[in-house]
């Protein structure tokens, strides 16, 4: 069965995991795509986690997850020589994803100006936390302040616990945001590119990309000029977590008829009558009073018990899952959502799988992330066509690692 | 694009596409409205399902008709419109489209080629695919919550339905990719996306660990293994504050420069990012001691001209009034028929040679149903009035 992006030749660069993640995305239902890193390798290599914790640059997790069934080479592209073979490999390839900053790409010569010149049908996707225009194209930037740009810190605080710092969340969500935003962009140009072989230019903001998913926080503004809150807005309830017997389990009625399935699996105790929870509205303004009297009751369950009977009834509680409760699914299991691939380094390890089932065409793991530099004969040499003499004068000048 | 979506995970993937020019055609129902239609913000704070805030960010571009599906004539309605549409896009608790009679199989019998994307909450298939799910718990549900968190504070979540735009991009793309297929090979397909599982692609760094080690990641607040400083330190004013993180000897240099204590960088504990993360109690106490004096955007302006990366956690009226995004064009204020025109968040990219636009605000509920019915499907106006008169459409 052919892969839904077979034939799709992607060229991938960056000190950011951005460009990989948008890649890998594509490298997964079938793209080709050549990963391209500076001799010293791609930052992410450092990044962990590591067998044993022990640091290796052919072994980081991050690293794994993100370059599996791509091939890497590497090129120093602040020489001249470098951006030359760049330039090459950029001429028969569909696809260019890059996550400079923008002062960088530019000093790299990875502007589009530039590149449309090498191959003009082609799509070049620039990735950078603030966008190429405006007053903050040139700040720097990292995970954590592009959430706060985005507005995404401000409303991950503890509530009630002004002591307490706005917060992140786990990982480097910025970036992943950007790179599946920058996915979805250049698909849409590359079905262009099929009806009409047109090139283009795709700039993604990573604070823009945190600002379009607030929820209702940025229309809470615009609309009725209430100031964002931690937690975000949360104008109905109960949505929280509470402490079973063995763990936490999450509590969430949205809908009217899941909260009272709710209050008849407690017994439909007295106070479900009383006015001050009488609707979604008044149960949020008056949650302090009533989050008590659902913990009592939930107290005496385990998650694995509540989560079952809730879900029997159509009310939508969740387990608060560790990793371990993810890898002991027999949901997922059932679903094969984790797929494992062999590493000359780690040996056989599971990794995430796809959100999604394509019934035409397969997602899968074909071969694990390169070694560093570990496909420059294949594609230098192969691919491109240069001779051992000009591969040799490369490495010779550090071009090439 | 034939919409059956609802609430924020399948709104946000047809949007998507809506930027780029697809026609959605959202069937909406009378009897169980669009669950977002029901929340605020509402203008003045007087409720309407045309006057949501949060239904109208997510549903910029789109048309919206009215037709009740548990009527078989409506049901033949909403089949005439998949034939007519290159995909469909569904978001209802696993099984629902089937029982409606609008599933895969009954689609691509009108319209072979099509692709349809099921976003249900847990998957079709697996033993729990048939529960119910919302965004707000696919957070701990994906184990984001025990990863997101202070130190040694109980998890947390992460101050929005995450779930929900995770699923609709990821959604969005798996849909494109599909249409990429098509166009080169003529077939169609169905996709069966899990919501959940697509927060957990977003976890790699933490599964990766359980998966190598059989730990995971403690939770450590702002902190970060391979960054220090790396927090959000408290500025003058009340509730005021900014993010500042340095990745390198470097940054962290010119951190200390701006703070006017040029000794820090080569004090013993700060030196290198390892005698850093073994004194972070003490570097934050020294940073938090220096921005408490300073105002949180006029730090961030001397820090960032220092080359060091610092923002503050941006509320929703500053992002509103932000004079980059502002300055970028990032908002679309498009004239709506009752809430008048106000702000939402745009396209977070921009395309050179083809159009990426908003071309109107969300629609009002039935907003075009004489478009559809009427021009699209040929529809007479007596053939529309006895739908109507029975029920069929609204």
């Amino acid at each position: 069965m052919a892969c839904a992006l077979e034939g799709l030749s992607v060229i991938e660069c960056g000190p950011n995991i951005a460009a990989s993640y948008a890649s890998k995305l594509m490298a997964d239902l079938g793209a080709d795509i050549i990963k391209v890193e500076s001799p010293a390798g791609d930052p992410a290599r450092t990044l962990g986690p590591f067998p044993g914790g022990k640091a290796d640059p052919e072994a980081s997790g991050t690293f794994l997850y993100l370059n599996s069934n791509k091939q890497g080479v590497t090129l120093a592209l602040d020489k001249p020589k470098g951006r030359a073979v760049l330039d090459r490999l950029l001429a028969d390839a569909d696809v260019f994803i890059q996550d400079y900053p923008p002062g960088e790409a530019e000093a790299l010569g990875l502007t589009y100006q530039r590149i449309r010149e090498a191959n003009p049908r082609l799509i070049m996707a620039s990735i950078t936390p603030f966008g190429l225009s405006g007053p903050y194209r040139g700040f720097k930037a990292y995970d954590l302040t592009v959430a706060s740009a985005g507005g995404w810190t401000a409303v991950n605080g503890w509530p009630g616990r002004p002591d307490m710092p706005p917060l992140r969340a786990f990982g480097q969500q910025t970036a992943y945001q950007a790179g599946v935003n920058a996915a979805v962009a250049v698909m849409g140009a590359a079905f262009q590119q099929l009806k009409t072989s047109r090139g283009q230019h795709i700039e993604v903001s990573a604070q823009e990309c945190i600002v379009s998913i607030l929820e209702l926080t940025f229309v809470m503004w615009s609309y009725m000029e209430v100031p964002a809150v931690r937690w975000g807005q949360r104008p109905i309830h109960p949505i929280d977590f509470f402490e079973c017997k063995d763990g936490w389990i999450f509590v969430l009625c949205l809908e009217e008829h899941q909260w009272k399935s709710f209050l008849d699996m407690m017994g439909n105790p007295e106070w479900g009558e009383w006015e001050v929870f009488a609707n979604p509205f008044v149960r949020a303004s008056n949650w302090d009073a009533l989050k008590p009297l659902i913990q009592e009751w939930v107290s005496e369950w385990t998650v694995d018990d509540l989560y079952r009977a809730a879900q029997t009834k159509r009310i939508p509680f969740a387990p608060v899952s560790t990793m371990a409760d993810l890898l002991n699914s027999q949901h997922l299991k059932a679903r094969g959502f984790f797929a494992e691939i062999g590493h000359p380094r780690t040996g056989d390890l599971k990794y995430p799988g796809a959100p999604y089932k394509l019934s035409g065409t397969p997602w899968e793991l074909r071969t694990p992330a390169p070694r560093l530099g570990q496909h420059n004969e294949p594609v230098l040499g192969g691919r491109l066509g240069l001779s051992p003499e000009e591969m040799a004068s490369l490495r010779k000048d550090g071009v090439v690692a | 694009m034939a919409d059956f979506t609802w609430v924020w995970a399948g709104p946000t993937c047809t949007m998507q596409l809506a930027h780029m020019g697809a026609d959605v055609i959202r069937m909406e129902s009378m009897r169980r409205p669009c669950f977002i239609r029901t929340l605020p913000p509402w203008p003045d704070g007087r409720p309407g399902l045309n006057r949501s805030g949060y239904f109208n960010q997510y549903n910029q571009g789109k048309r919206s008709i009215l037709l009740d599906l548990s009527k078989p004539e409506a049901v033949d309605i909403a089949k005439r419109i998949a034939a007519m549409s290159d995909i469909a896009v569904e978001n209802f608790a696993g099984g629902v489209i089937d029982r409606l009679g609008l599933g895969y199989e009954e689609l691509r019998k009108v319209k072979p080629d099509i692709v349809m994307i099921s976003m249900s909450g847990y998957g079709k298939t697996g033993p729990e695919s048939g529960y119910v799910s919302y965004g707000p718990a696919q957070v701990p549900l994906s184990g984001m919550s025990t990863l997101t968190g202070y130190r040694d504070w109980p998890p947390m979540h992460v101050g929005m339905s995450y779930g929900d735009p995770t699923a609709g991009l990821h959604a969005a793309y798996a849909v494109l990719a599909s249409l990429y297929h098509r166009e080169k090979t003529g077939e169609g397909q169905y996709i069966d996306m899990s919501q959940c599982e697509s927060t957990m692609v977003l976890l790699g760094e933490g599964i990766m660990d359980y998966t190598m080690n059989g730990t995971q990641p403690p939770r450590s607040g702002n902190r970060v293994p391979k960054m220090s400083p790396h927090g959000i330190f408290r500025c003058a004013g009340e509730d005021r504050w900014i993010s500042i993180a340095c990745g390198s000897d470097v940054e962290f240099a010119a951190l200390c420069e701006a703070m006017g204590r040029r000794e820090l960088a080569d004090d013993a504990r700060f030196r290198a990012l390892a005698d850093r993360k073994g004194h972070e109690d003490e570097l934050e106490t020294e940073i938090e001691a220096w921005t408490l004096t300073q105002d949180a955007f006029e730090l961030r302006d001397r820090l960032q001209a220092k080359g060091v990366a610092a923002f503050p956690p941006m509320l929703n009226r500053e992002l509103a009034e932000d004079r980059h995004l502002n300055e970028r064009g990032f908002f679309v204020e498009k004239e709506h028929p009752e809430v008048g025109v106000r702000k939402h968040a745009g396209i977070p990219w921009r395309m050179s040679a083809t159009a990426c636009e908003v071309w109107r605000a969300a629609p009002t509920i039935g907003q075009d149903n004489e478009y559809v019915f009427g021009e699209l499907l040929g529809f007479s106006s007596d053939q529309i009035a006895d739908l109507v008169a029975r029920e069929v459409i609204h």
